[in-house]
């Protein structure tokens, strides 16, 4: 590790081996009196002390980016433009921030100030909501959400915690519950709820051909299939067509953060907060770069969302917006900052109820759990390494345009992946202090091939396709006949999507259920139908300007026309019009 | 033989692995048997796995400690300033084990 990565404690952790886990002395290092009680990555503090320790990380993280000017002066007080929804999973990450952003910010009594609930003699002051300035008195948000989205459908035997977590977030009498299922994700009645624009037919896709050619209705002909084609039922046969065991929960995720997304519009939030910790956001974001969502990493960290042109017109609460420009969610996680150990520390000490979430069986092998694994040990054996993952990471940057990613709210939305939303901002892995290193790329499948380790050769399906950049030596595959215009998705995916949904590994393949001869397509999420429908017609035009994106420099073009000519919605919208209402 | 007791409590779902019982109440011997030593917290992780852990040991253990991702307080402080596995166990003290591992 080279001295630019600027993190001395971190070095010194790569270069000894294991040492003590604290500095010097047993005692706390901000009050200097008290014995210390709990070592953060090597310095001691007492139960006072830690407590406003995390306030303190949790609202630098969060204050910042309240007021809708994030940059503007904040003394006269924080203001945010619309109300907050915050993503509760059930774990230690999101439990600890529901009670961090119920004490900082909605809960009035005089003596909500956090230390008040700590175990019996613990001798905590009111500390979490700071100093003077601290905005108790004002409301910050109008109104704060939290919102559950029960996975148990998507894994067999798994347990609905839904009412455990809906006492729990009653026990927060300012905060409203909004639970959701994940397979709301495949629900038209949901999709109108929160105001999708609503697709005449449910879009299919054959997820057995790299290029996912999109198909009409995914309503079985099965009498006795067609029966039980509800929701909960497309969910599992989305999840049963996917092709890996990391695969799975992956897309799991995705589904989530998307639905979380839509339901922020649809409630007029302003913000939603993840409970990701430190600890947390350094696996994903390994376990993201390993999996080829390198692109994702900043917004893996900290994101903007813009919603489809018709989405949240007519759900509930949403009549005026959230107060940002095209209604656009800022995602923010308040616990990037604060690692595994502090939520511990901090959910102990204030008796806080962990419901736990449910856990994949049979994805140990798969790259997320191992990743955990990989980390969790780290942050015990070396403890500042795990942060410096997150902060390399957070220096990961598309090359142009990165510190505008949280204050633009003029995204273009021909740019966002259809699947999961996000845009993938042209960047490959650069750090932002080096020369970028950017490949031109003409699209997924390219990109594909330059960074994939898998032969194309011993892939079934994939020998009929050929990448434009493919190796030249590689000529004893034939290329395909020009394939026939059918409507394909994979233009309008991310990478790592296209991944999820294609790509086989070595290890922890499912058995595929086998399509029939004509394949029965794998039903979609409703809101890839909702983008596809909502693309505006003019907007995949060649000349160029019309979208603020071509004003990019000379070198960033290449990737910019990537971006172009792979969202080109124009033809999209002839090629799906079948899929589309006629309003 | 001398023995002392000691509170043992689990959270963040390790209860799961010990009868769904966040608290214990464990009696051991004062020395290790095998060696004479004055108890200490290793010898009751050791203790815990053989005695009172219901399934899955691999979840709790690891490389004979608790695996990454489980805290230890010793009297409500982190047994990483109490020497860990050597601190020598006192009649009354109580052990809390934490996983972490319930994610975000
Ligand atoms: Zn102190
Ligand atoms: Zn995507």
């Amino acid at each position: 590790m080279s001295s630019s990565c600027g993190n001395p404690q971190a070095e010194e952790d790569t270069l000894m081996l294991r040492r003590t886990k604290f500095d010097r002395s047993k005692d706390c290092v901000r009050c200097k009196e008290r014995a210390g009680n709990v070592v953060v990555r090597h310095a001691v503090y007492c139960k006072t002390c830690f407590v406003p320790l995390i306030a303190v990380k949790f609202r630098r993280a969060l204050d910042p980016h309240i007021n809708p000017l994030p940059d503007g002066p904040r003394r006269k007080g924080l203001k945010a433009a619309g109300s907050l929804l915050l993503g509760l999973s059930g774990g230690l990450g999101s439990s600890v921030l529901l009670d961090l952003v119920n004490r900082t910010y909605f809960d009035f009594s005089p003596d909500a100030g956090g230390g008040d609930d700590v175990k019996s003699g613990a001798g905590v002051k009111s500390e979490p909501r700071g100093g003077r300035d601290h905005p108790r008195n004002a409301s910050v948000w109008p109104a704060g959400r939290v919102c559950y989205v029960e996975t148990c459908a998507a894994f067999p035997g798994a347990r609905d915690r839904t009412e455990h977590v809906r006492r729990v977030v009653a026990a927060y009498d300012r905060l409203e519950f909004v639970p959701l299922r994940v397979e709301d994700a495949f629900s038209s009645a949901w999709w109108a709820r929160v105001g999708g624009a609503p697709a005449s037919k449910d879009l299919g896709v054959d997820i057995t051909n790299q290029d996912l050619i999109l198909s009409a209705a995914s309503t079985p002909h099965d009498a006795s299939e067609s029966e039980s084609d509800t929701p909960a039922s497309r969910l599992q046969r989305y999840i049963r067509a996917l092709p890996t065991q990391t695969a799975i929960p992956s897309a799991v995720h995705t589904l989530t953060r998307v639905l979380l997304l839509y339901t922020a519009a649809a409630t007029g939030a302003s913000h939603l907060l993840l409970g990701t910790s430190l600890t947390s956001l350094s696996v994903s974001l390994i376990a993201g770069i390993a999996q080829g969502g390198g692109f994702a990493v900043r917004e893996e960290a900290q994101g903007v969302w813009v919603p489809g042109v018709r989405v949240g017109a007519g759900g509930s609460g949403s009549a005026n917006g959230n107060g940002h420009e095209n209604g656009a969610v800022r995602v923010v996680r308040p616990l990037r900052d604060i690692g595994m150990k502090e939520c511990a520390m901090w959910a102990w000490w204030h008796r806080l109820v962990v419901v736990g979430r449910e856990k994949f069986p049979g994805a140990k092998q798969s790259i997320g759990p191992l990743t955990k694994e990989f980390i969790v040990g780290l942050e015990r054996d070396y403890p500042s390494t795990v942060s410096t993952v997150a902060r390399t990471c957070a220096k990961l940057a598309p090359k142009k345009g990165s510190a505008t990613t949280t204050n633009n709210n003029n995204n273009n939305n021909n740019n966002i992946c259809m699947l999961c939303e996000r845009q993938p901002l042209s960047g490959l892995l650069t750090t932002s202090s080096s020369t970028p290193q950017r490949p031109a790329q003409d699209g997924v499948q390219d990109w594909k091939a330059r960074i994939s380790i898998r032969s194309f050769a011993d892939a079934g399906s994939f020998a009929t396709y050929r990448p434009p950049h493919f190796p030249e030596r590689d000529l004893s595959i034939t290329p395909s006949p020009a394939p026939t215009p059918a409507p394909s998705l994979t233009p309008f995916l991310c990478y790592a999507c296209h991944t999820t949904l294609t790509s086989r590994s070595s290890r922890g393949t499912t058995v595929r259920a086998a399509p029939g001869p004509t394949g029965h397509p794998v039903p979609l999420p409703v809101w890839v139908g909702g983008n596809l429908a909502a693309s505006p017609p003019d907007s995949g035009g060649d000349g160029g300007g019309a979208d603020g994106r071509r004003e990019e420099g000379e070198e960033g073009d290449v990737g910019e026309t990537w971006v172009r000519r792979r969202m080109d919605p124009a033809s999209m919208r002839v090629v799906v019009a079948d899929f589309l209402l006629d309003d | 033989m001398t023995t002392i007791s000691v509170k043992v409590e689990f959270s963040g779902g390790l209860e799961l692995l010990f009868s769904n019982q966040r608290s214990h109440a464990v009696t051991i011997p004062s020395t290790d048997p095998t060696d004479s030593a004055p108890t200490n917290l290793q010898y009751l992780i050791t203790y815990l796995r053989d005695n009172l852990l219901k399934e899955r040991v691999e979840l709790f253990v690891e490389n004979e400690t608790v695996r990454p991702g489980i805290l230890v307080l010793v009297n409500d402080t982190d047994w990483e300033l109490e020497g860990e596995g050597d601190y020598v166990l006192k009649d009354g003290d109580e052990i809390v084990f934490i996983s972490t591992l319930h994610g975000g």
